[in-house]
């Protein structure tokens, strides 16, 4: 697959800041992934996307999307993205409408005209079929002041979705969302992603959005932590186990000293780790009647928390 | 090619009729359409002329008025223009400058956009004068009118070259009147410098708003007996100088502005 966004020793350093907020990262993107930006607050997640998304001036580092160099086409970068910002970027004192159009007429996509009714029948569809999506068809019309902070979320999405981008940046686009509309955001992502062969890069807190992505980078205090598929970072995380226990403990606990398994007995039974061999394989081979058969497959989640609080020095390990 | 300036068009287009559609929804800017003018002509102009407006030459009220069209064109774009502050501080300039357009493109946008909703407080201004009674002047006030373009494109580049040097709202608040205020009195916009001398000539000399208003003056006066009394300079160096701080105010602000939304 080719790389859409190569990013190489990124460092920024805020101007009113001690430390730098990214510290020489490096990562690239492949045409198509759906990729994860995952870290706790202040790691720098919002920082990279600014800068990928030319709003931001990097401290130094080269950058390359959608094979344009940052500096030298940033118009032509960002022809190529979409971008959901962490903070609202909305005009209050218009429609939900009047800022879709706007965003429209900046992209070329349609030409200005001063009222809805004016506008392209190929325009007003699409923003009925995007507003449906998320649910708020019923509100176009009326003044963003009157809208609470999910509708506000929801029309971000419908105007990041009204020009196809090649790479969609998602800043922590479902935080605030009720728990429909985030469902139908990730269908409707999915879908176009399979259609439209579009990249996401998103940053999440949830860590069950991250769980679908094709990789996920961790980021901590603006160095990357980790990159890899999911399954891969929670193999290198945590180890996966099982829980079994049998009338015979002290026949099933020789069987698995027998196999050289690492295990720890607990008042529930024994716990087995099963890096190597699958769960099968392990059960294929025990005679001991089971009277328990439980197994663990940690969550990303498990995998990301034991990450982030291991660096503190905290509980982890 | 054709497609790219068409798009940089559609964006401008587009920009501007954001800040047009904002001032039409704006009760607040239509109260102060009429209360400004309310102020300067009705309290101001007419104590002055009623006590110092006699043995003139030229009807006092209306050379306020002519000098009021200028102010509001003025102030009004330079306000709109600062709004692009506010925009920064509400993430809104984020959504913008993301967008994939010319940079000078959106400041042209903005520029056209305040300078609209500056040409809807005239309504008021003209409301007011009639009222009093000032007469319009005819043609004259016409060819006032047909100026305005030039006389919001300095204001905005003023104001791009404003928003370029200042980062927050704060400041933004502080500076304005600061801007405003002292080129009203200094420019001769509502009272004559041609007798000014020492610091004050000198300050009105550099201001460029000086040389809008004369400009102004020059257009409306035209083959007035009164011409030679009120209008200053020659019209052509009015436009030199418009024309030179138009591009040197506008270029560095969009550039500033520019910087300072990414170098943070
Ligand atoms: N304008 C700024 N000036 C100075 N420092 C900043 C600025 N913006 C962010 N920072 C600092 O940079 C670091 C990274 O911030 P950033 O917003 O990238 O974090 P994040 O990973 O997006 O966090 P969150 O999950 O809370 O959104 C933080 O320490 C923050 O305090
Ligand atoms: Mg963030």
């Amino acid at each position: 697959m080719e790389t859409i966004i190569q990013v190489e020793n990124l460092v920024k350093q805020y101007r009113k800041a001690k430390e730098p907020a990214v510290r020489g990262v490096s990562f690239d993107v492949r045409a198509g992934e759906f990729f994860a930006f995952l870290g706790p607050n202040g790691a720098g997640k919002t920082t990279t996307i600014s800068i990928l998304t030319t709003t931001l001036a990097k401290t130094s580092g080269t950058i390359t999307i959608a094979g344009y160099d940052l500096d030298k086409q940033p118009k032509q970068v960002r022809r190529n993205i979409g971008i959901i910002f962490q903070n609202p970027s909305l005009d209050l004192e218009l429609t939900a409408e009047e800022n879709i159009r706007l965003h429209v007429s900046l992209y070329g996509l349609y030409p200005y005209r001063p009222m809805y009714r004016l506008m392209p029948a190929d325009y007003r569809k699409r923003v009925a079929d995007l507003a449906e999506m998320v649910g708020i068809q019923d509100h176009l019309f009326k003044k963003l002041k009157k809208f609470s902070g999910g509708m506000k979320r929801k029309l971000e999405i419908v105007r990041s979705l009204m020009h196809r981008p090649k790479v969609l940046f998602l800043d922590e686009p479902t935080s605030g969302l009720d728990a429909v509309s985030r469902r139908s955001l990730w269908e409707y992502l999915k879908k176009i992603r399979d259609e439209e062969n579009m990249t996401i890069f998103l940053t999440t807190h949830y860590l069950d959005e991250a769980e679908g992505a094709d990789r996920v980078c961790i980021i901590n205090q603006g160095r990357i932590e980790m990159v890899g598929a999911p399954h891969e970072l929670k193999q290198q995380l945590i180890s996966r186990y099982m829980l079994i226990d049998a009338a015979d403990r002290d026949r099933l606990r020789q069987e698995l000293e027998a196999m050289q398994l690492r295990f720890a007995e607990t008042d529930n039974g024994f716990q087995v780790r099963y890096d190597g061999p699958t769960p099968q394989a392990i059960i294929a081979q025990l005679q001991t009647p089971l009277s328990k058969l439980e197994v663990y497959d940690p969550t990303l989640e498990e995998a990301y928390i034991r990450l982030v609080t291991r660096q503190e020095g905290g509980m982890g390990a | 090619m054709k497609s790219s300036v068409f798009h940089e068009i559609n964006a401008v287009v587009a920009i501007a009729a954001r800040d047009i559609t904002r001032s039409l929804k704006s009760i607040q800017s239509l109260v102060i359409s009429l209360i400004f003018p309310l102020i300067f002509v009705g309290l101001m102009g007419e104590t002055m002329n009623q006590n110092m407006g006699q043995g003139l030459g030229f009807n006092f009220l209306q050379y306020m008025l002519v000098g009021m069209v200028v102010n509001t064109l003025y102030q009004v774009t330079i306000a709109g223009i600062s709004n692009l502050v506010e925009d920064r501080q509400n993430d809104f300039t984020q959504e913008i400058f993301v967008a994939p357009i010319s940079r000078y493109a959106i400041i042209l946008g903005k520029i056209i956009g305040s300078s609209f909703s500056s040409l809807f407080q005239l309504v008021g201004l003209v409301a007011i004068a009639l009222i009093l009674n000032i007469p319009l002047g005819g043609w004259d006030f016409v060819r006032l009118l047909l100026l305005s373009p030039a006389i919001c494109l300095s204001a905005g580049a003023l104001g791009i070259l404003l928003v370029g040097f200042v980062q927050d709202q704060r400041t933004a608040q502080i500076l304005m009147p600061l801007v405003i205020f002292p080129q009203m009195f200094l420019s001769g916009a509502l009272i004559p410098v041609n007798h000014s001398t020492g610091i004050l000539n000198f300050l009105s000399h550099i201001i460029p708003m000086t040389y809008v208003v004369d400009l102004a003056k020059a257009v409306f006066y035209w083959r007035d007996p009164a011409y030679d009394k009120i209008v200053m300079h020659s019209p052509m160096l009015d436009v030199w100088v418009m024309a030179g701080f138009f591009f040197v105010f506008s270029i560095l602000g969009t550039v500033l502005f520019a910087r300072a939304e990414r170098n943070r």
